[in-house]
């Protein structure tokens, strides 16, 4: 990679303008997401839902990105880090109080208020009982499938990424004081049972938080898929955010370099080809087998407008993401990588849709559910913003004195045995 | 290379200093010396040692071929109700282990892993001699092998066209596509090495037989750029290649409708398989190779570490498989799937699940321990749990559904045979035979490529020659 | 047939990746076309050295591949689907998932083919004969040492003033090679 033509690629974003969009979204969202409450209440559940999904897509995402670099031993991801794991802090800051009113929606005719559950399995469970009884699929899923089960989830989840988030993010601002081998060590030890942890909770978050709309479809892909569709986003994500504060940050313009923004992009690459990978492969055994207790779960997504649905994410989330970034200078491009952010925000959250959208709607979305679905999502991304933000102002913008940085930067430093004189050597 | 910084930064602890890839700071010669010289020279006592017993055993499975293709394949032991037996078990594991080769080959490569340089070379012969391997157990469980050809899509005198909605017919593409592929990609890989030992070769048979196969390379830098530019392409079709050999193998299993084989997840932890499986072949062979050749300081212990860490890592995502495919049986609910699951882990073949088990996800969970991965003795000892364990997780995906399905009327038992037996063991004689070949004729690791990952091959590191204006 | 033997070019010889580097910087400033860098490994950043444009191998690879996936639809629609069609499983005769698998396979292994074939051609290799080989020194381009060869072809090749040129770029080693 040269040096030259950097100045070209990386036009100035004057984002002075923009400097208001996290609480512009959070109020105009909330006002919309408070109005379609009122309007359409059972829609309201749903969307939320669906915000709280792409959250969790993204925070998780953060949380993943952390994970792997220091499973990695990674270098080049060192001036990234930072902004993965206040990412990924969130799942623990922001994410429980997100899940409340899901929590509510779940429970809502134990609890008087006039509205089917969210899931029907729940609701199957508390309006009736007996009715339950005879239900086959509920009844293999006992006890993960109770009030209890649901809600024990979902604090695992939670308290599981209070641990080994807050704990991968804290040892991290610690060594920005320090610049001790031994707060590498500990991010490593919370990297070693966090992997394992990540892959527990995200299988549990979306069996039980989106498969479960539809409780007697089962696929052991599931949680892969939505991991796939959840990294490629938060990815994209991450690659923007640095692009902006590149700009914005003279401490991260000494670090963020051609690098670090290629390998990002080759990851986005990367992670556009697994998704397809997983999709393809989870639809392409179903439909081979031809089993009727499988094939529901597609069949009812070919109906309404879920069949474009389903055709915009075979072209979109695949055909163009993966032919726009063929080239390997198109990595480097802003003026394609700014539009495929965008872009992977909108397939990400079309995935979601064709995920959640036909149990409240079986013969496809409307656009006063899509504008609800928005009115949320715009909520919780302008407070994620606010949160994110908030978080990073508060500390050094990258990890300032990780050992790996010099390294990741492929700047040459002497050893430490050269540099200390003879009488101090070991 | 990287942009101009301003920051001044320390050097890392010294306990985070990493292992350099070429060790004692070694020069550009000495890498081509080591490495050429162990095809080189007298033929050593050691590999006579290992190459008769090699050709004694790969001639028994010569023979036993013979005397399954003159009998029939019913001195194999697949019979109703398990007709796929140890041949589809040797075949998935044969494949599975080559997987490894093309992943350091062409993943690593893409990742921008350097330190795959000391290993691919090795790891690639591995995997072509492993496809070999691979590759006799389908063409001879047809039965009539002489008719082969029926596989592939050529008129013949039926005039049927072979029908390419079963998953049989995908695998004999993915196969041949990925023995051909790999022994290229192999082979591109070998020319300036090829042209390394043609510069060396002191004999007219050596001068001439290296200098044909190197194709007349001469290190051009015009060459370079169009060299370089293909290998990148042929890593960039190899790996979406590799994923998907094994995915469509473990297609063979989940398109059907059988309680076990049928599971979406099949694709993803068949290649985590097969990558595990695969590296704990590399690290079997390379351990005592790296040894015995005086290789310590091109194949280090950060490479054995690396590859020890690898080996943690699709374990364990082979493991969430496991899990995973545990749990949905209970969460899908249906009955006969439950019952595989349980008949798998309690059934008749017990010991089978939870050798897999203890070998595929427990013991590798020791590599976490950095003094583990050290350890040369017991990394070796775990590699060859990782391919017991990988063999004994084709048994019981094969044995297990099929031993007793949906009536207990057609419920059974299954034992291999002794020519089961000794084909199998005839394959390592084939494998071993063909890898102790290529140790004594080519160059064991790929030379061109270390030297091109050492700092004083970097023209802006001070080795390299760099003067002043750098750090 | 001559007896003097013709000269074919001019080679230095250099020790280090920096050397042979700065060398090209010089040589493809001072406006050479038909001369070359041969180094024991890819030196990064030689191409820039040399002035070389991007490689062209990606398009012959991408003809194969195209080619590959072509072939392997049409081949298998026209086999299961026209000349021949047999009802298995219930499932259509042809689905471009089913026949997506064998496709997908040939459009690697034809891509890859592409690939090797255009880095041959545009090599132009396998050559079995190079002038250079013949020459003593050379062996060591594949061993440790880096050369720079400009062609007596070349339109600006001097035998004085290209060899003036090559010493001040440092080189100790400095000969003629012959054809």
């Amino acid at each position: 990679m040269s040096s030259h033509g950097e100045s070209e690629k990386f036009v100035p974003l004057d984002l002075s303008r923009w400097k208001n969009l996290p609480i512009v979204l959070m109020v105009l969202g909330g006002i919309g997401a408070l109005i379609g409450l009122a309007v359409d209440p059972k829609q309201f559940g749903y969307s939320w839902l669906l915000a709280f999904m792409f959250a969790v897509s993204l925070c998780m995402g953060g949380f993943f990105l952390t994970l792997i670099h220091h499973l990695f031993d990674a270098s080049w991801s060192v001036p990234i880090r930072r902004i993965n794991e206040h990412l990924g802090a969130m799942t623990y800051q922001v994410l429980p109080f997100l899940f409340i009113p899901i929590g509510i929606y779940a429970m809502a005719p134990a609890i008087g208020l006039h509205l089917p559950s969210l899931y029907p399995w729940m609701n199957e469970l508390l309006t009736n009982p007996a009715a339950a009884g005879h239900d086959h699929a509920l009844q293999a899923k006992q006890p993960l499938f109770t009030v209890a089960g649901f809600f024990g989830v979902a604090a695992f989840n939670f308290v599981m990424w209070f641990i080994f988030a807050r704990g991968l993010k804290a040892w991290s601002l610690k060594q920005d004081e320090t610049g001790a081998a031994e707060c590498t060590l500990k991010m490593r030890f919370y990297a070693s049972l966090g992997i394992f942890v990540f892959a527990v909770t995200l299988t549990l978050g979306a069996i039980m938080w989106m498969k479960a709309l539809m409780h007697e479809w089962f696929s052991t892909m599931y949680p892969v898929y939505y991991f796939a569709g959840s990294v490629w986003m938060t990815l994209a994500t991450v690659y923007l955010v640095a692009a902006i504060l590149k700009r914005q940050n003279g401490q991260l313009r000494e670090v963020l370099k051609q690098k670090q923004f290629y390998f990002i992009g080759s990851l986005i690459f990367a992670f556009t080809v697994f998704y397809a990978y997983v999709t393809f492969s989870q639809y392409f055994i179903i439909w081979n087998a031809n089993m009727p207790e499988e094939t529901f779960w597609y069949a009812v997504r070919e109906k309404g407008n879920f069949w474009d649905l389903g055709m915009l994410l075979i072209f979109g989330h695949f055909f163009l993401p993966f032919l726009s970034l063929l080239r390997i200078d198109a990595k480097l491009t802003l003026p394609v990588m700014v539009p495929l952010f965008v872009w992977a925000w909108i397939m990400h959250f079309v995935d979601l849709e064709f995920n959640i959208g036909p149990t409240p709607h079986p013969n496809g979305i409307t656009a006063g559910s899509v504008a609800l679905d928005l009115a949320c999502l715009a909520f919780m991304v302008g407070l994620l913003a606010l949160v994110w933000l908030r978080n990073f102002r508060a500390h050094a913008p990258y990890p300032i004195r990780d050992p790996r940085l010099a390294e990741g930067l492929d700047m040459y430093v002497a050893p430490s045995d050269i540099a200390t004189a003879p009488g101090h050597a070991k | 290379m990287a942009e101009q910084t301003n920051l001044k930064l320390a050097p890392p602890p010294r306990s985070l200093e990493r292992i350099p890839l070429v060790q004692n700071n070694r020069s550009i010669g000495w890498i081509s010396d080591q490495i050429a010289q162990i095809a080189e020279g007298k033929t050593p006592m050691w590999w006579w040692l290992a190459f008769i017993p090699s050709i004694l055993l790969a001639t028994m499975l010569f023979v036993m071929l013979a005397y399954l293709v003159s009998t029939g394949v019913g001195v194999w032991g697949p019979g109703h109700p398990v007709m796929w037996g140890w041949a589809i078990i040797n075949f998935v594991w044969w494949i599975g282990i080559g997987h490894a080769g093309t992943l350091i080959s062409a993943i690593l490569f893409l990742l921008r892993q350097k330190w795959r340089t000391a290993v691919n070379r090795a790891a690639e012969a591995m995997t072509i001699f492993a496809v070999m391997c691979a590759g006799i157990f389908p063409v001879v469980h047809i039965g009539r092998v002489w008719f082969g050809y029926w596989l592939f899509p050529l008129p013949n005198s039926n005039s049927i066209w072979p029908q390419f909605r079963s998953p049989l017919m995908w695998d004999v593409f993915a196969v041949s596509t990925y023995f051909t592929v790999s022994a290229l990609f192999w082979y591109i890989g070998l020319v300036p090495d090829l042209a390394v030992m043609r510069d060396r070769a002191k004999t007219k048979i050596r001068k001439f037989a290296y200098g044909l196969f190197s194709l007349g390379w001469t290190g051009s830098n015009r060459h370079w750029s169009n060299y370089e530019k293909a290998y990148l392409i042929l890593a960039g079709l190899s790996t979406p290649l590799v994923l998907s050999v094994h995915s469509i193998v473990s297609l063979d299993f989940a398109v059907s409708q059988l309680p076990g084989w049928h599971t979406t997840i099949f694709p993803p932890y068949f290649v985590a398989g097969a990558v595990f499986s695969g590296f704990g072949m590399v690290l079997t062979l390379l351990i005592p190779l790296r040894t015995i050749c005086k290789l310590e300081d091109v194949i280090t212990m950060r490479h054995i570490d690396l590859m020890c860490k690898v080996t943690l890592a699709t374990g364990s995502i082979v493991g969430y498989a496991y899990g995973m495919e545990f749990f949905i049986a209970w969460y899908g609910g249906n009955p006969f799937e439950r019952t595989i699951f349980m008949n798998r882990a309690f059934g008749t073949f017990w010991w089978g699940y939870w050798t897999m088990i203890a070998c595929n996800v427990v013991f590798p969970q020791l590599f976490w321990i950095k003094k583990f991965r050290h350890n040369l003795l017991l990394v070796w000892i775990l590699s060859i749990f990782v391919n017991i364990g990988m063999w004994f997780e084709r048994f019981e995906i094969v044995v297990t559904s099929l031993y007793r399905d949906f009536i207990p009327a057609n419920w059974g038992y299954f034992r291999p045979t002794w020519v089961d037996i000794a084909t199998y063991m005839g394959t390592f004689g084939l494998f071993f035979t063909l890898f102790l070949l290529f140790l004594r004729f080519l160059p064991v690791i790929a030379i061109s490529e270390v030297k091109g990952v050492t700092p004083q091959a970097d023209p802006h590191h001070p080795l390299g020659g760099a003067k002043g204006g750098h750090h | 047939m001559s007896a003097t033997p013709r000269p074919y070019g001019v080679i230095a010889e250099f020790d280090t990746p920096a050397d042979v580097m700065h060398a090209a910087e010089k040589i493809r400033d001072s406006g050479f076309l038909n001369w070359d860098v041969f180094t024991p490994f890819p030196i990064h950043g030689m191409d820039n050295a040399m002035g070389l444009k991007n490689s062209k191998v990606g398009w012959f690879s991408f003809v194969g591949g195209v080619t590959g996936y072509t072939l392997g639809m049409v081949m298998i629609w026209w086999m299961n689907a026209v000349d021949y069609p047999i009802v298995v499983g219930g499932k259509p005769m042809f689905s471009p998932f089913g026949a997506f698998p064998p496709s997908y396979e040939l459009t690697i292994l034809l891509g890859s083919f592409g690939a090797i074939a255009g880095m041959l051609f545009l090599n132009r290799l396998p050559r079995l004969h190079h002038p250079l080989l013949k020459h003593g020194r050379f062996r060591l381009a594949t061993h440790d040492k880096f050369f720079l060869v400009i062609e007596t072809t070349d339109p600006k090749y001097s035998e004085t003033e290209t060899r003036k040129l090559l010493e001040s770029t440092g080189s100790k080693r400095i000969e003629i090679v012959e054809e």
